[in-house]
């Protein structure tokens, strides 16, 4: 069935992204200060000493001070340029790769529970069916050998003590 | 010096035994270094247990092979498939995948082989004759000049992109932040560890490397899938033209200066020196803006500099017994393992493995770019592998890699989170490499910091008064001043010539 997908047709200019909007630029220096003060909040939170005698807050409150500075920068700079060139606007696929994160921490998850077997093999499956678009037949196909071949590259071969259902 | 211990150490190097595990290391270095994810400290560290049963000298000659062999490799996929196997192929991606995408991949990969044999071998020859010196330099610097150092390394890196400064500030600042994760390198008080002691390590390199580069890539491109894929570049020769080699030799020169330099400084190493290498050959090309579009010596230089950088950075490790990167910290433990300790003491007490170690290099060098003129036939058809199942293989060997460090499924989700931190950023505009670059030398500058503030009782201004330091803060002043200046030329000039092109 490979090549019957059509083409979306605002993709035409593949090679450069879509610039993102305003709001996206806004939010690139919004999110550094969300995070640094969340940092500074919980480097209060430890001992911050003096220059003299620096506690183990100290530096943690430094580096969050650096990092809500520049996050207002880049916030001023970008509520008051005319042009946005700095950001790539989010697409239909943003939602394939929250998929594919969730997919790999629920792989992470089941990994030490079920041993890796299994977990990589419909990993392998469910990506190359949904997310590569692959045939059934050969997204199963790659799935089982792929997983063969992890098997013995990392447990035979390098002898990585990977978590384990099927032993020789 | 001691001529005939250098001599003897050939003799070392050649011993068919000794011959027979450098060809190992670096053929597996090679293969490590292709394949994303699993890197040379993980692979070295892997290894560690098989080298129990080897003679030292053979042990640390297959180590110190999979180290530099991974240079070689990692270059392989970060030209074809834009997917830096090693973290100090990073910069080279961004010209050679250009290259490649216009039908240049063999001569990409033609010049990155030769590059990185020139830079190898020069940072060999520099090696055996300058390393005393340099250790006594090295030696010198306290901890004031190594929290100057680490902040022109950062700077440097930020100003490299050609996002917004403000924007690799930020992202430098992150990437401290981050390593601050863990227990305090001081005081042993656990920071931002949210109570788990899955954090208490702190963040393994390796890892943020992995899920910034290796999962955000693969994200980022997944975003991206109905995007036609352009056509796989027809493989030219493997070997660069005469217009390539007249491009790139002064930037291999450039670069091999820079690698050895560098790779010589703790925290510095082979992926600082290709950053710093891409930047300064950014800067003295006629035309940056061909940079980023397929420029040769945007392969050539950073190429050169970090094979220079992974030999010159042993100079730490044999000489004053510091590490001066992740790789070097496992050799470190390599080393005391086989019941010899790294230090000032190696060269005179076991002029055989030192000079055998240093000069098998040589042999090692000659061994790769022997392999990878033939090999890069071979590499350059996983190109025609698609992208849709290519991306769920090397996703399964990241992870597993990544499980392979520390036999920690925390770490598997750990990665994952830096994977959408990568792809987030990149959505918004903020580079990895300064994120990165600050990560690594998070904790040498923290320390440093801490220690020099106590050391002049909390008067920040003795960072100037003492000579090494002031002098450091000098050039660091000096770049901070200079560097906006070049970039506020050069960014007049992309604008000209974009209007140019546009009308």
């Amino acid at each position: 069935m490979a090549g019957t997908e059509p083409e979306a047709p605002e993709e035409e200019a593949f090679e450069e992204a879509r610039p993102g909007g305003r709001v996206q630029a806004v939010v690139a220096g919004v999110l550094p200060v969300a995070i640094g003060a969340f940092a500074a909040w919980l480097a209060f939170g430890l001992r911050i000493g003096s220059l003299t005698d620096p506690g183990p807050g100290l530096w943690p409150l430094i580096v969050a001070g650096l990092l809500v500075a520049c996050g207002v920068g880049i916030a001023i700079i970008a509520a008051t340029a005319k042009a946005h060139h700095g950001t790539e606007a989010f697409t239909k696929g943003a939602f394939a790769v929250l998929c594919a994160a969730g997919a790999l921490a629920v792989y992470a998850s089941l990994f030490e529970v079920v041993g890796f077997e299994v977990p990589t093999l419909l990993l392998l499956f469910a990506w190359l069916r949904f997310l590569g678009r692959e045939s059934w037949l050969s997204s199963a196909v790659i799935a089982v050998v792929a997983t063969a071949v992890a098997y013995a590259l990392f447990i035979l071969g390098l002898g990585v003590p990977l978590p384990h259902i099927i032993a020789f | 010096m001691d001529f005939s211990s250098v001599l003897s150490g050939f003799s070392v190097a050649f011993e068919p035994q000794n011959l027979l595990f450098c060809l190992i290391g670096v053929t597996v270095g090679m293969l490590i270094g292709v394949l994303p994810g699993l890197g040379p400290a993980a692979t070295i560290a892997i290894l560690l247990p098989i080298t129990y049963t080897l003679e030292p000298t053979a042990a640390v000659i297959m180590l110190a092979g999979i180290f530099y062999g991974a240079q070689y490799g990692g270059t392989i996929t970060s030209v074809l498939l834009r997917m830096p196997g090693e973290a100090s192929t990073v910069v080279t991606a961004l010209d050679g995948h250009a290259l490649a995408r216009r039908g240049e991949a063999g001569p990409a990969l033609g010049v990155a082989a030769i590059a990185s044999f020139i830079g190898g071998t020069a940072s060999i020859l520099l090696l055996t004759f300058i390393a005393p010196a340099l250790a006594g330099v090295a030696l010198a610097f306290g901890p004031a000049e190594y929290t100057v150092l680490a902040l022109i390394g950062i700077f440097l890196v930020g100003t490299l992109g050609s996002g917004s400064l403000w924007k690799s500030a930020a992202a430098a600042a992150l990437g401290l932040l981050i390593a601050t994760v863990g227990l305090d390198p001081l005081l042993g008080t656990p920071r931002f560890t949210f109570g788990t002691d899955q954090l208490a390590d702190g963040i393994d390199f390796t890892i943020v490397a992995m899920g910034l580069f290796g999962v955000g890539e693969i994200l980022y491109n997944l975003e991206h899938r109905d995007r036609p894929q352009p056509a796989v570049p027809a493989f030219g020769r493997a070997i660069p033209s005469r217009l390539h080699w007249l491009r790139s030799r002064m930037a291999i020169l450039r670069g091999s200066v820079t690698g050895f330099v560098l790779g010589i400084l703790p925290g510095g190493g082979a992926t600082m020196s290709s950053l710093v290498s891409y930047a300064v050959e950014k800067r003295v090309a006629k035309d940056p803006s061909r940079f980023g579009k397929g420029a040769v010596e945007g392969v050539a230089g950073p190429e050169s500099a970090n094979n220079a950088a992974a030999t010159s950075s042993f100079i730490p490790l044999l000489t004053l017994g510091i590490p001066a990167n992740a790789t070097m910290a496992v050799l470190f433990g390599a080393l005391m393992l086989q019941g010899i300790t790294p230090g000032p003491g190696l060269m005179t007490e076991h002029p055989d493995v030192f000079w055998g170690v240093v000069n098998s290099m040589y042999v090692g060098n000659l061994l790769l770019l022997a392999l990878s003129i033939p090999l890069i036939g071979v590499f350059v058809r996983m190109l025609r592998v698609r992208p849709g199942v290519l991306a769920p293989l090397t996703v399964v060997i990241t992870m597993l890699g990544v499980y392979s460090i520390r036999n920690n499924a925390f770490d598997m989700l750990l990665v994952v989170g830096l994977g959408l931190l990568g792809y987030g950023m990149r959505k918004l505009g903020f580079e990895p490499g300064p994120f990165v670059l600050a990560f690594v030398l998070g904790s040498l500058l923290e320390a440093s910091f801490r220690r020099s503030m106590r050391l002049f009782g909390g008067d920040v201004t003795e960072f100037v008064q003492r000579p090494v330091s002031g002098t450091l803060v000098a050039i660091l002043v000096l770049t901070a001043v200079v560097v906006p200046l070049l970039r506020s030329v050069r960014s007049r000039q992309t604008a000209a010539a974009e209007r140019a092109a546009a009308e």
